[in-house]
């Protein structure tokens, strides 16, 4: 199994290595930071803003230029004149350009976000609601602005309905345990689809166990999108409880949650949304969906990893119990009970994650200043784009319904390349191109054994890719079966 | 083991002399043979989209590099620098490499590839020389826990107390892996076996994280595998064997039958009390 050193070498023919990409390179010259502006529509919610936190993208600060809607992803477009903002896009990989499809399960952050970390941490880091000079009192203000850019963001109706958790998962857990615990009996049902994300199944799996209640899963339609029609007749008087995705994370598919929630309510059961996969994308409204909660991660909305957001309505919050004890949580200790303080800090013991809220307040400014219908209608067009893309590479099946005026999928797409493991495509892809998608379950287990599958491989983009990196992928794709398929 | 004469024979036509000793293992090569790198090398040639890589220049017969990469000149250190090391052909006797010489040898092969793309395409050489899997040992309890793809590990004692291992995988870049993993240990020592740390193993990452466990770190959960499956045929073996190999010393209630030591005793009790009939030795 030893080689020699010496190797007869040819080398393979790959795109020419960028290196390290001047941002204001070729490929944004015709937006340039000082040169543009967009035809946004400003969709700003009415936040205030600060000067620690001012993070509009820097080319809606500039003068003005015309988009062409037409070709929405055509020199110009929203992933174009973004780019610039990403720092972390603008460099090689293995020798090829980075092109990054992995944004459903971490988006990247933009310049302002990563600012107003550093800006904090540089000005006034100190812990919050305790102390009363001036540093503290300082955190604390863009702490507490940060929660109420959240609400603003979703709509809640005050900031007291948004609790910082670690992350979505710990979100679910919080409302599992201490909703679940106090809330659900024998016999009572929790209702799932089978498309969830592993964090919306196993907290409902302990919870279930230890109150006897029960879970029910729905299945998919042949258009492998959640069978909603089916969904009516599965709620009940006994129906405690529905928990389901707004966007699947490996299907695409939307689901409709105003319907949803409605039914929900007309038998008596709450409703709880993952929205890891919609909020970054597009305008989530929680009064308009009618939700009881909400959860979503700050990551995967171009904030910082380490916080996410739980919103529950004011008197749903109100009659929870804690979820973790400490600090913070308490209003008065005694050596033998504790009285809690209201929520939302009843449910955030302990420090939080202070520089990853005023981060998450950031990133709401920077997307405010695009306007999430502006980002939702360029990443509907790119969703089109690598949807049909995709199809058109030979032995691919891609999973999730297809595109239609009936089914608007996400801009995401799990696929499978035939008699080709899902992780050599993306091991290929990665040291051969750059290319970074993933593979494996995408904590989807469930799904993928519905489907009868072990794993598959994922693309995922955000509004700052652009048609060319769709383009990039998809010859890399085409070189990565040809490559396996020769070889075989 | 077949002897060095018959795996090498195939390539006669390279050979000026090749011969067995009753010490088996001394060989001469022609020159030209060593000046040859497509036996030794991978080879990497041009590959455009349009045109297919063509893999026939990678050798396919397992049994070559089997033998010849095993022995080593003993009184010539194996150097971490030299990727050749492993690799000697002389005059003087040839031993089997150790278990970290074997080690080592498969670090310094990948460590030795320019580029991350090199150990993938080595990987799914290798892939190519996994002996087939039978279609039973498919099953669950034979399945590796926590990787993205999915692998099936079968482990056996032999009668000589040697491990032997059967592997396979629905991935290409995986089944190179454990073909890798099979060429250390198939036909070790389980202590040989249980030496080696994933840390050793480092360098045959494909653009994976090094060190820790992780869900892509597939190489790394089949080790563990294998060597947690291999630690317990060491303690069912073990435990049978204390039990025929000391002589009865526990008086036993039961009359002037004597049985084993502490650990024979501790065993018959545990039989007793779940039931089971226990004839200790007259």
């Amino acid at each position: 199994m030893m080689m020699a050193s010496t190797t007869v070498e040819s080398a393979f023919l790959k795109i020419p290595s960028f290196g390290f990409v001047n941002p204001n390179n070729a490929t944004s010259k015709l937006v340039s930071r000082s040169s543009v502006s967009l035809r946004f529509g400003f969709h700003f919610r009415s936040c205030a803003t600060s000067s620690a936190s001012a993070a509009e993208p820097a080319s809606a600060s500039s003068p003005s230029s015309v988009v062409n809607d037409g070709a929405k992803l055509g020199p110009g477009s929203l992933g174009h004149i973004t780019r610039p903002d990403f720092p972390i896009l603008h460099q090689a990989v293995n020798g090829s350009k980075l092109v990054y499809l992995d944004n459903a399960a971490t988006s990247q952050k933009p310049t302002a976000v990563l600012e107003a970390i550093q800006n904090y941490y540089e000005s006034y880091n100190s812990n919050v609601h305790r102390g009363i000079h001036y540093l503290s009192a300082r955190a604390t203000d863009e702490f507490e602005l940060a929660r109420q850019k959240v609400a603003n963001f979703i709509n809640a109706s005050e900031s007291r309905e948004i609790v910082f958790t670690r992350n979505a998962t710990e979100a679910i857990n919080l409302v599992a345990y201490s909703w679940g615990l106090t809330n659900l009996r024998p016999e009572d049902e929790i209702v799932l689809t089978i498309a969830e994300h592993h964090s919306n199944i196993v907290p409902w799996q302990l919870v279930a166990q230890k109150t006897g209640a029960n879970l029910k899963f729905l299945e998919l339609t042949e258009d492998e999108v959640p069978d909603v029609g089916k969904l009516k007749e599965m709620l009940s008087k006994k129906t405690k409880l529905v928990a389901v995705h707004h966007v699947s994370n490996m299907l695409a598919s939307v689901l409709p949650i105003e319907e949803i929630a409605s039914w929900a309510h007309d038998v008596g059961a709450k409703v709880l949304v993952d929205a890891c996969q919609s909020v970054p994308h597009m305008v989530v409204d929680v009064k308009k969906l009618g939700l009881d909660f909400l959860v979503a991660s700050s990551h995967k909305m171009c904030g910082p990893t380490g916080i996410g957001l739980l919103y529950g309505k004011s008197e749903l919050l109100n009659a929870m119990p804690p979820f973790l004890g400490g600090g913070e949580m308490i209003a008065d200790v005694f050596l033998d009970h504790s009285t809690y303080a209201e929520p939302p800090s009843r449910f955030e013991a302990g420090t939080p994650a202070i520089a990853e809220a005023i981060g998450l307040g950031a990133t709401i400014d920077y997307l405010s200043g695009i306007g999430m219908e502006r980002i939702h209608d360029y990443e509907v067009e790119l969703a089109n784009y690598l949807y049909n893309s995709l199809r058109s590479v030979p032995n691919i099946r891609i999973y999730g319904p297809e595109p239609s005026r009936v089914f608007k999928r996400a801009a995401l797409c799990s696929f499978n390349v035939e008699d080709v493991h899902p992780t050599d495509v993306a091991t290929f892809l990665d040291q051969q191109h750059g290319v970074a998608v993933r593979s494996g379950h995408h904590c989807a287990q469930p799904l993928h054994r519905y489907l009868g599958i072990n794993a598959s491989a994922r693309a995922s983009l955000h509004f700052y890719n652009t048609k060319e990196d769709v383009d990039d992928f998809i010859r890399a794709l085409t070189d990565t079966i040809s490559f396996f398929t020769s070889f075989k | 083991m077949q002897s060095l004469t018959q795996n090498l024979s195939f390539l006669s036509p390279l050979f000026s002399q090749v011969s067995e000793s009753p010490e088996p293992k001394k060989i001469q090569l022609k020159s030209s043979f060593f000046k040859n790198p497509i036996f030794f090398t991978s080879h990497k040639s041009v590959h455009s989209p349009d045109k297919p890589i063509s893999t026939e220049v990678f050798p396919k017969n397992p049994i070559f590099f089997t033998s010849l990469k095993c022995y080593h000149n003993p009184d010539k250190p194996i150097s971490r620098n030299s990727s050749v090391s492993c690799i000697t052909a002389h005059e003087t006797p040839l031993q089997p490499l150790t278990m970290p010489e074997k080690v080592h040898c498969l670090a310094c092969e990948f460590k030795s590839l320019p580029e991350p793309i090199d150990r993938v395409k080595r990987l799914l050489h290798y892939a190519t020389l996994l002996p087939p899997f039978d279609e039973s040992g498919r099953v669950e309890e034979n399945r590796v826990k926590g990787c993205t793809t999915m692998v099936w590990l079968e482990v056996e004692m032999d009668s000589n107390r040697l491990m032997r291992y059967k592997v396979d995988s629905d991935s290409e870049i995986t089944k190179g892996f454990c073909s890798c993993l099979i060429w250390l240990f198939d036909g070790a020592m389980p202590e040989e076996v249980l030496s080696v740390k994933t840390d050793d193993l480092a360098e045959m990452n494909v653009g994976m994280p090094s060190k820790g466990h992780s869900r892509v770190n597939t190489w790394h959960n089949i080790l563990i595998s294998i060597q947690k499956k291999t630690k317990n045929f060491v303690e069912v073996k073990d435990k049978d064997r204390s039990l025929t190999e000391f002589p009865p010393l526990v008086g036993s209630t039961d009359g002037f039958s004597v049985y084993g030591n502490y650990k024979e005793a501790q065993y018959m009790q545990e039989s007793r009390q779940a039931g089971n009939e226990v004839e200790g030795p007259t």
